[in-house]
């Protein structure tokens, strides 16, 4: 049981308040969500539940914290170890032995156990996480899914009542993060752990939740059961990721249509929604779309026949791209494709099928074992990173990575720098993308300083500052919270408008249904599809994004199986 | 690639008590610093290649050894220049180089930085035993037996564990600022220089902040928490183990023995002296190529010898 009163938290650095006058009760065996836009007060939320504030991270605290009637301020992180279990964000900054089975015991080690006992409690942790078949293998070898729940193993070892998981799949696949959340539904679930999960992606936590908590600005703005808390429409404003099917739900409540019930799986939704289907719908909304498809078409084949006869020269062309790195399997098998002005094109794929690999062609970073990359009709083997800088902007998933420089403006201004552009050019560049990004009262400021969506937003500005034809996002989204990702976007969106060619690489399905055109699906280095996306993600089992997997249910009541979004769908119905 | 880290090749060396490889690598460099006769080193270096084949290390030795060779050309080469007490003169040098003179080089020199580079090859095939065929983990439980503060071997070990995730963190910092256009090595001294800091400062930042959050773990799953630490894996030392313990350390006592009966010195100036050998010694330098050779006999009767 964790009881919160009157919790107030400054770190010692930031001016304001990380929470504020937080009053909290969590009772044993709940599961409970919290969500809310990066910066909210979410982690440290999570650092006062094991004492991590005030006892790692110092700062002004007022307001009272007990844990199993332990009060925080008496009682050290290492005291509250065996009540509160933390797994962090990052699967990479948790771990710190060399093999799983001695992760697992570390906690264990440092509390004195006798070894007939570890030997118990990590056989055990490792069945109750599912991983008694990666027991000898090296952490550094595991993928990210499987570090993730190595760390909860070894957290779970220690028998804590209250486990704590920061975003814990944020830097995951998808199908990592879906075997991290499995694993906290089953705790929960069978052994009545109380469950405390931060997390963006709604769609696939909301349904097994049994409260949600969003925090902003270091406030509880919401809590209550998912139904309520979600079909408030406030929470949006909040920056929350409402998922796809519960805005249609709000959506057509305001059309004035009433739906008893808030559905939060595809499930419950096939059966909320199928009266509001039967009779909704517009008949013969589908011809109405037909224009839309026509223009579909037309592009489709457009991209066809400039695949065949030459008459617009394409911004990228690969043929029979072969890719093999150092002593290891090959990378990239044939590749062959084009990609012309006004593009949006979303690379997708499994993990290691080649998707990076690929992109890293398009600005030499790599270059062909074998074929031909021609970007705006240079070869790329015949020119350097720098040259082929001037085309092609490279936006990386971490904006720690790009940021050096002492001010957000010559951060900006680095890259321009580099290209030999005369600082009278410069000037007005700078300028206009600073206005941009809504970056200039930050112009002065110390870049690694800013928060993460300010980051995000300098390293984007300092990549297109030198106005490249082309840009390529590396997973920019993953573990990105919804607002920052709505608003990257809807930028993309213009940006390709304008006529560059925007290629994302992603995994994130639902983001692909609502912006960008061609889909580009990768499996062990091979292009399996290359096509429209609303050809592409419907119909795909579970490729699909939400709304689709729900219209196809609906087929029968004229529903269109190949609808992917909210807006869609809305327009359909009276 | 040659990845530079331990790997489990699940080989009967890998396989073997640490405290019997620590004991047959120790001995290998002693006895490499005690002797100074070519043949002996040579002998030394030979019989670590058995071991080196059995942990089927011998990529990673071989990259090393490359590596090691250069170092070693590098030796002969300021040796020959510098040692000038030798008497055979292959070349007279006709001018004069300031602080050395007019050198002569001579066989002796050329000799003496070979005989040197031997020793050094063998002593880094040793270390490539250590680093490569024994368990970090393993490494800090010996060291701790050997009572050395837990904290500093854990730093030690844990830096071994975040050298994969820093080299990956490097590479990508490198491939965001290429992309943006920078060229390393381009430009003034001062331009390269702070090129070099567009890739220093992200990562020392990002190293930073991954310290912390690895404390943050730590202490969230009660490290220093003040009682007594245990330990999960033991080294099971069996009689088998002291057995080869005992082998390991043969070679060591044999050469020391030689030493002392005033074998296995080798003086190259100032003129070479020829290498022959009495019975007596013949017989216990195969002695002790027999004895160092014993660790890589008995190794793969452990798991029998376990079992039984």
């Amino acid at each position: 049981m964790i009881r919160i009163n009157g919790l107030t938290f400054r770190y010692s650095d930031i001016d304001k308040p990380a929470l504020q006058d937080i009053n909290l009760e969590i009772q044993e065996g709940e599961f409970v969500l919290v969500t809310g836009p990066s910066g909210g007060g979410k982690s440290s939320l999570c650092r006062c539940l094991n004492g991590l504030i005030p006892h790692f991270y110092g700062g002004e605290i007022t307001g009272k914290v007990e844990v199993d009637g332990l009060d925080t301020m008496k009682h050290s992180t290492k005291e509250l170890a065996t009540k509160v279990g933390m797994v962090f964000q990052d699967p990479e900054n948790q771990l710190v032995a060399m093999d799983v089975e001695r992760e697992i015991a570390f906690g264990l080690e440092n509390l004195g156990f006798p070894r007939e006992l570890m030997a118990r409690r990590v056989e055990e942790a490792l069945d109750t996480v599912g991983i008694a078949s990666l027991r000898h293998r090296t952490v550094n070898e595991l993928s990210g899914g499987e570090k993730q729940r190595v760390a909860i193993a070894s957290v779970l070892a220690l028998y804590p009542h209250i486990l704590v998981l920061d975003e814990p799949t944020s830097e995951l696949d998808p199908k990592g993060a879906e075997e991290v959340l499995n694993v906290a539904e089953r705790l929960n679930d069978e052994l009545g752990i109380t469950v405390i999960l931060i997390e963006h992606r709604l769609d696939r936590v909301v349904q097994h939740v049994d409260r949600m908590i969003v925090l902003d600005d270091g406030l509880i703005v919401s809590d209550g059961t998912p139904q309520s808390t979600l079909s408030d429409g406030e929470v949006s404003k909040h920056g929350v990721g409402v998922p796809p099917i519960i805005k249609l739900v709000q959506g057509l409540r305001e059309k004035g249509i009433s739906i008893d019930d808030t559905p939060l799986t595809v499930k419950a939704g096939r059966a909320t929604l199928a009266r509001v289907f039967q009779h909704r719908v517009i008949p013969g909304w589908g011809a109405e779309r037909s224009e839309e498809a026509a223009n579909n078409l037309a592009l489709q084949t457009k991209v066809a026949n400039d695949s065949k006869s030459d008459h617009a020269r394409p911004l990228i062309e690969v043929r029979g791209l072969y890719h093999i790195y150092p002593g290891e399997v090959v990378a990239l098998k044939n590749i062959s494709l084009k990609m012309h002005e006004g593009e949006f094109v979303a690379i997708m794929g499994r993990n290691a099928s080649g998707k990076t690999t690929l992109v890293k062609h398009f600005n030499g970073l790599l270059k062909p074992i074998k074929g031909d990359v021609m970007v705006d009709g240079v070869n790329t083997k015949e020119a350097s990173c720098a040259e082929l800088a001037k085309k092609i902007g490279y936006v990386f998933q971490n904006p720690n990575d790009h940021l050096f420089a002492d001010t957000v403006e010559q951060e900006i201004a680095f890259p321009l720098r580099n290209l030999e552009f005369d600082s009278g050019e410069m000037e007005p560049m700078i300028e206009q993308v600073l206005t941009r990004f809504g970056l200039t009262q930050y112009r002065h400021r110390y870049p690694r300083s800013l928060s993460g969506g300010e980051k995000q937003r300098v390293a984007l500005a300092s990549i297109l500052v030198s106005l490249p034809k082309i840009i390529i996002l590396d997973e920019p989204t993953r573990g990105m919270e919804y607002k920052l990702k709505a608003e990257l976007m809807s930028f993309l969106d213009d940006y390709r408008k304008d006529g560059g060619v925007v290629v994302l690489v992603t995994q994130d399905v639902e983001t692909v249904a609502e912006y960008g055109d061609r889909v580009i699906l990768l499996s062990e280095g091979r292009i399996v599809v290359d096509g429209a996306k609303r050809d592409l993600l419907s119909q795909a089992l579970l490729f699909s994004p939400q709304i689709n997997r729900l219209a196809q249910w609906f087929k029968s009541y004229g529903v269109p199986s190949d609808v992917l979004t909210v807006n869609e769908v809305l327009g359909m119905v009276t | 690639m040659i990845s530079y880290k331990y790997a489990d090749k699940r080989t009967v060396i890998h396989r073997l008590n640490p405290w019997c490889k620590l004991a047959w690598i120790a001995s290998v460099f002693i006895l490499a610093l005690l002797f100074n006769n070519p043949l002996y080193l040579l002998l030394l270096f030979l019989s670590t290649l058995p071991l080196l084949l059995a942990a089927r290390v011998w990529r990673e030795w071989a990259s090393l050894l490359k590596l090691f060779l250069l170092l070693c050309l590098l030796i002969i080469v300021i040796n020959a220049l510098v040692g000038n007490r030798g008497s055979h003169v292959l070349y007279q040098i006709p001018f004069a180089i300031p602080l050395v003179g007019a050198p002569k080089i001579t066989l002796e020199a050329i000799l003496c930085g070979a005989g040197n580079s031997l020793r050094l090859l063998a002593i880094v095939s040793a270390f490539t035993m250590l680093t490569f065929t024994i368990h970090p983990d393993d490494l800090m439980l010996v060291l701790m037996k050997a009572k050395l503060p837990y904290k500093s071997v854990l730093v030690t070990s844990l830096s071994a564990r975040f050298v994969p995730a820093l080299t990956g963190d490097a590479q990508c910092i490198a491939d965001v600022h290429r992309s943006r256009g920078l060229e390393l090595d381009k430009g003034s001294r001062i331009r390269r220089a702070k090129n070099y800091m567009a890739i220093a400062i992200p990562l020392l930042s990002n190293s930073l902040d991954r310290a912390v959050q690895v404390a943050e773990a730590m202490e969230s799953r009660a490290f220093g928490s003040g009682k007594d630490r245990t330990f999960y894996k033991e080294l099971k030392t069996t009689q088998f183990d002291t057995t080869v313990l005992g082998f390991a350390l043969l070679p060591l006592a044999v050469g020391i023995g030689m030493r002392w009966l005033g074998y296995g010195g080798y003086e190259y100036y100032p003129i070479l002296p020829g290498i022959s050998f009495t019975q007596p010694e013949a017989i216990m330098l195969g002695g002790l190529a027999l004895s160092l050779n014993m660790v890589f006999i008995l190794a793969p009767l452990k798991r029998r010898i376990d079992l039984d």
